[in-house]
């Protein structure tokens, strides 16, 4: 038995938490969903061992002598994992600051808050490594069968990879907490986690469309444009590279650097965390600033006051916008295409259609969820002398109309070229848009919308399905853009995955 | 006002609801025009659930329900057009100030704008929340956020409010506020049923109460009415509702 309040007791009891959560998310809470959970993770275990055999296999020979385009390659990889795991741990460790839970309990006990959050720093820690390490393993299994056990240093550097983001955004979260205050920071780390999250991959799309003119980031690393200005194979910069191909000592520097970066700023801070936690209990939102859109809902009918509502709470709600339109960040590259190769190049425009419809998914799902699982008032809604129907119609005009008011200045820009495109890419995104809304409504489920982002972990099958019936509309796109009639194809797996869901909706 | 007109405000009958065990056993309830009737009873008792059926928030397995002679299960949008739903959670919108929440909620009551402006503005000034008229209300406290909600359900002039706990967690100031409006209310002419565990107040307010347990009424009347049930005379309304659910589960 641990010391009450000790190191040890902390960390058992959030670990203890931890399990249960993770067990609650896979199982649902029912027993009899293990077995099932575990079919589903070995299941989805070869499929991914599968796709990484096919994109690893060609790399599995690569040596330390594979020189700097071998490095590039895999330094790139690593940074996108990189900023991917930054972007995670930036959402996890502003959260510690403004989730109440049990920080109250804490707070008025004589546990020393210092050690609490050292220790929830170090949690999400492993959390980041864990996911690092579930990414990483099916590629570095394929590898390791292919080209040797060496291969398995990869696993160090992902490990590495996860304590370095841990650490670095401990020290944003905190320079964010100082630089704008309790008020501004969760909205603030919001913004930077989406933007660390996607900017590293919107970036090198952007900068390989103006240089070379594809999308492709492995194509970009490839290029001679980018190895002309690469340094040496024997610079520092590629300690992490040479650790992945299975240098035991760039490894073991690797890893004790990464270790640092978590561990340093730890120590430093974890005495302050506690501090910013007492910061956000006393935040206001500024409710003080008068607001004056009542006038909206004057002289509206009852429809367009749902719709309205609806526009006015999201734009009212920088948070929940951004969170809404982050999305839309991976359309930059797709403006660029537009703009780079605008008139001259049908090709390249044919890019524009999955792109776009694969984005108006993924909004019209997140759109869909706010209007009708995320209601404040469902009971006024309820109450209120209109019929359901009229009600879920009002909402799903105004999830469409929010849609294509975003996608308008794409839509124009194609209209310019070819008015047959742009009506193809109109008709996509409407269908992606409308088969995510109904998804949501066929498993809505009434939430607070402050739970926007945990949307997806509370129906795995809603969130797969969205995803399905996006991917094969976009695949439609594509290929009707393209005036094949093999486009059929995926329009009936799009129906299908409609008409699979709706058939285990649940009732 | 002690009557039950020819048309009752609220007549429900042999309304039934089942979750894992009967929540509402075949109740049967008659409120008449212009009366304030309060619905008492135990934890578990069925007046929630009751009261969600009758605002049409949830759908009996059984029973009728009839909102002034209105079906509310056959035609529910010209039920709900009279009626009004305020719940111990206020649920109101953030985002938007009282003033706003008002013009959207008598905009979907299909309130004339003029009007409604006027009557959002006489309803703030009387619940005291003209100084937050256009704040929103993410930063209110819960009794000021049960003011706005209780502005909603009265903006639209409803013949019939529900309240299911509307005084749960509201000081003496705003407790004595959101009473002083409901009996302004009736006093206009207005039917209201209302749930609550704080016994003066249904003592104090009520004309007729009624008894729930194990979802059905055990026993409804005046206060005397109910004193004669239990058996006992110039006794509390607190000591009349143990002795009569006390009593049924002695039965049960």
């Amino acid at each position: 038995m641990s010391t009450p309040a000790s190191w040890l007791w902390l960390a058992r009891h959030e670990a203890r938490l931890a399990i249960r959560d993770l067990r609650h998310l896979m199982t649902a809470g029912g027993r009899w969903r293990i077995r099932n959970v575990a079919i589903s993770f070995a299941l989805l275990a070869v499929g991914l061992h599968l796709l990484a055999f096919g994109i690893v296999a060609p790399h599995a020979e690569m040596t330390l002598e594979a020189g700097t385009r071998g490095f590039t390659s895999i330094t790139g990889t690593l940074l996108l994992t990189f900023f991917l795991l930054l972007s995670q741990s930036l959402e996890h460790v502003t959260r510690l600051f403004y989730g109440r839970g049990d920080l109250d309990l804490f707070r008025s006990s004589p546990a020393p808050l210092r050690r609490l959050f050292a220790i929830r720093v170090l949690a999400i820690a492993v959390s980041s490594i864990l996911m690092s390490l579930v990414v990483a393993l099916p590629a570095v299994n394929m590898l390791a069968l292919l080209g040797g056990l060496r291969w398995f240093a990869a696993l160090g550097v992902a490990v590495a990879t996860a304590l370095a983001a841990a650490g670095i955004a401990l020290v944003l979260a905190a320079l964010l907490f100082d630089t704008l205050g309790p008020r501004r920071t969760r909205f603030a780390a919001q913004v930077a986690s989406a933007i660390i999250g996607s900017a590293f991959i919107i970036g090198v799309q952007a900068v390989a469309i103006l240089s070379i003119g594809t999308l492709s980031p492995r194509d970009f690393f490839d290029s001679d444009l980018v190895l002309s200005y690469m340094p040496p194979p024997d610079n520092a910069l590629w300690i992490p590279a040479r650790a992945v191909l299975g240098s035991v000592p760039d490894l073991a520097l690797t890893i004790v650097s990464a270790a640092s970066v978590l561990i340093v700023p730890m120590v430093i801070l974890s005495g302050r965390l506690g501090g910013y936690a007492i910061a956000t209990a006393s935040v206001s939102h500024g409710g003080s600033r008068p607001v004056w859109g009542a006038r909206l809902f004057r002289t509206a009918s009852p429809r367009q006051l749902l719709q309205r509502k609806e526009w006015m709470l999201l734009v009212r709600d920088p948070w929940l916008a951004s969170q809404s339109l982050m999305q839309l960040l991976y359309l930059i590259p797709a403006g660029l295409l537009l703009w780079r190769f605008y008139g001259d190049s049908r090709g390249a425009l044919l890019v524009l259609a999955p792109v776009l419809t694969m984005a108006a998914g993924q909004l019209g799902g997140g759109l869909a969820w706010l209007a009708v699982s995320g209601e404040d008032a469902p009971d006024l809604i309820a109450t209120a002398p209109i019929s359901p129907t009229y009600n879920l119609t009002a909402k799903v005009e105004a999830v469409l109309i929010a849609v294509f008011a975003v996608f308008a200045p794409f839509l124009i820009g194609v209209f310019m070229h070819s008015w047959l495109m742009a009506l193809v890419i109109a008709g996509a995104i409407f269908l992606a848009a409308a088969s995510s809304t109904l998804i949501q409504i066929w498993f809505r489920s009434q939430a607070k919308r402050r739970y926007f982002r945990r949307r997806q972990t509370s129906s795995r099958i809603a969130t797969f399905a969205e995803a399905f019936s996006s991917v094969a509309w976009a695949s439609a796109a594509a290929l009707a853009m393209n005036e094949s009639w093999y486009a059929v194809a995926p329009t009936i797996i799009a129906m299908l995955v409609l008409t699979a869901t709706w058939s285990i909706r649940p009732r | 006002m002690n009557m039950v007109q020819s048309v009752s405000a609220l007549r429900v009958a042999s309304l039934r609801k089942v979750f894992q065990r009967p929540a509402v056993d075949g109740l049967d309830l008659r409120v008449g025009q212009g009366e304030f009737y309060a619905l008492l009873g135990p934890n578990g008792a069925g007046k929630t659930t009751t009261l969600r059926m009758i605002a049409g928030l949830m759908q009996p397995d059984a029973g009728e329900v009839s909102i002034f002679g209105i079906d509310a299960l056959a035609n529910p949008i010209a039920a709900k057009r009279i009626t009004a739903w305020v719940s111990d959670e206020p649920m109101i919108y953030d985002k938007l100030s009282p003033t706003e929440y008002l013009a959207f909620v008598a905009g979907l009551w299909g309130m004339d704008p003029t009007l409604a402006e006027k009557k959002s503005a006489a309803l703030l000034d009387w619940l005291e929340l003209k100084p937050h008229a256009h704040e929103r209300c993410e930063d209110f406290s819960k009794g000021m956020r049960q003011k706005v909600a209780l502005a909603g359900a009265l903006v639209h002039e409803p013949k019939l409010i529900i309240l299911d706990e509307p005084l749960t967690g509201l000081d003496a100031r705003a407790a004595r506020l959101v009473k002083d409006a409901l009996l302004a209310r009736v006093r206009e002419g207005c039917t209201v049923i209302m749930t609550t565990h704080i016994l003066e107040v249904a003592e104090r307010m009520a004309e007729r109460i009624g008894v729930i347990s194990r979802g059905r009424l055990i026993a409804e009347g005046t206060l005397e009415e109910l004193r004669k049930q239990s058996g006992s005379s110039n006794t509390s309304l607190e000591d009349v509702f143990l002795t009569l659910v006390a009593e049924q589960e002695t039965t049960q």
